[in-house]
């Protein structure tokens, strides 16, 4: 015979106890804007990391080292697309092979900057806990040789940006922090 | 003999006169001697009370100097061991200026080599808070001094507020606390 009581009183446990896991969850939106605030700033830290990677003038020792510090940006396995006018299709990279590519540029100077850094998908929280947006940018990328070979373009890429809510122990104490990772850059637009 | 005597009186009021004039000089001369008395009793007492008023001001006024030197003492301490304390939160603001502001790689490597000098290691961890509210905190990814004063050197900008620091025995940064501007 099923005992009902029992089922209703599980029932209401399980509502309960959802819901206070749901209350914990939640970030009031001054907190849900200081880690949007903060996403902005990793994504506009890669732009002058990528800035200093592409630089001719950056010595080999600082662009690695600079190439540590950007890939700590990313979540593993992350790809950064390429585009070119010249060819169609995107090449993805994952992103160290990306930075060591533009290292190697075959030009004497390389000027990049992203502008017009913004969100076109908000942080949202997914059901695993962690935040999930979108952020587009807008890039100028512009290579010169000295013999007088110049190629420029601008290309919008999307970036999928993680927040994740993580635990560290810090001389004896647990800290908990929002790790925000950047995910794959997609290149949606090249035009010259 | 009495006799004698009230007949020389009556016999003679000069003599009387003179007797009652003795008599009267004695007695003003002894009133006069004794307002002398009280007044130099006087003179006496009205002089040791105001050396005893001096006396009191003084060690009075002894012990204001003393403690106000005392106090000053004190403040003096106090503002010493606020310089002290305050001491590593302003180098440190220096060289997050100076390292940002950098004129060239060297120039910021060079600050950056000396800032290190202040913390117990270059791994000192670094918490950056992003916001607080109701008392709590939240922290972006914790990093470490080496890192973040290469982060200013590399993307040059104004570095986040010192929020606290912590020192060991011999005054070494053991931890740092920055809070971001808005």
């Amino acid at each position: 015979m099923i005992n009902y009581k029992n089922i209703y009183a599980l029932l209401f446990g399980l509502l309960i106890i959802g819901n206070v896991a749901a209350q914990k969850d939640d970030v009031s939106p001054e907190r849900k804007q200081a880690i949007d605030s903060l996403a902005l700033e990793k994504v506009r830290d890669l732009s002058k990391y990528i800035s200093i990677i592409g630089s001719k003038k950056t010595p080999f020792s600082e662009a690695q080292r600079v190439m540590d510090r950007a890939e700590e940006l990313f979540a593993t396995d992350s790809e950064m697309g390429v585009s070119s006018l010249n060819r169609k299709e995107i090449t993805y990279y994952k992103v160290r092979k990306y930075f060591d590519r533009l290292m190697a540029l075959n030009y004497d100077r390389v000027t990049i900057s992203w502008y017009d850094i913004h969100y076109i998908s908000d942080l949202e929280r997914q059901p695993d806990g962690r935040y999930v947006g979108v952020v587009t940018i807008y890039q100028k990328f512009e290579g010169v040789s000295d013999d007088g070979m110049k190629y420029k373009d601008t290309t919008k890429k999307d970036i999928t940006i993680y927040v994740e809510r993580k635990k560290t122990q810090i001389q004896g104490r647990t800290i908990e922090f929002w790790d925000v990772l950047l995910g794959d850059i997609r290149v949606t637009e090249t035009r010259a | 003999m009495t006799k004698k005597m009230i007949n020389l009186f009556r016999e003679s009021p000069r003599v009387i006169t003179m007797a009652i004039i003795v008599v009267m000089m004695a007695v003003g001369t002894g009133c006069k001697s004794k307002k002398k008395a009280m007044e130099a009793a006087d003179a006496e007492a009205r002089k040791a009370k105001m050396e005893q008023e001096a006396a009191l001001k003084k060690q009075q006024q002894q012990q204001q100097e003393e403690e106000l030197r005392k106090r000053e003492a004190e403040e003096r301490a106090r503002r010493e061991a606020e310089a002290k304390k305050s001491e590593p939160y302003s180098k440190l603001e220096q060289y997050f200026s100076a390292i940002g502001n950098a004129s060239s790689v060297s120039a910021a490597n060079s600050s950056i080599s000396e800032a290190l000098t202040l913390f117990t290691s270059p791994e000192t961890p670094v918490l950056i808070v992003i916001s607080e509210s109701g008392g709590q905190k939240d922290y972006d990814r914790p990093t470490t001094i080496r890192d973040y004063l290469n982060y200013l050197k590399d993307q040059k900008k104004r570095a986040d507020k010192i929020g606290n620091l912590q020192l060991d025995s011999s005054g070494k940064i053991t931890e740092v606390e920055l809070v971001k501007q808005k």
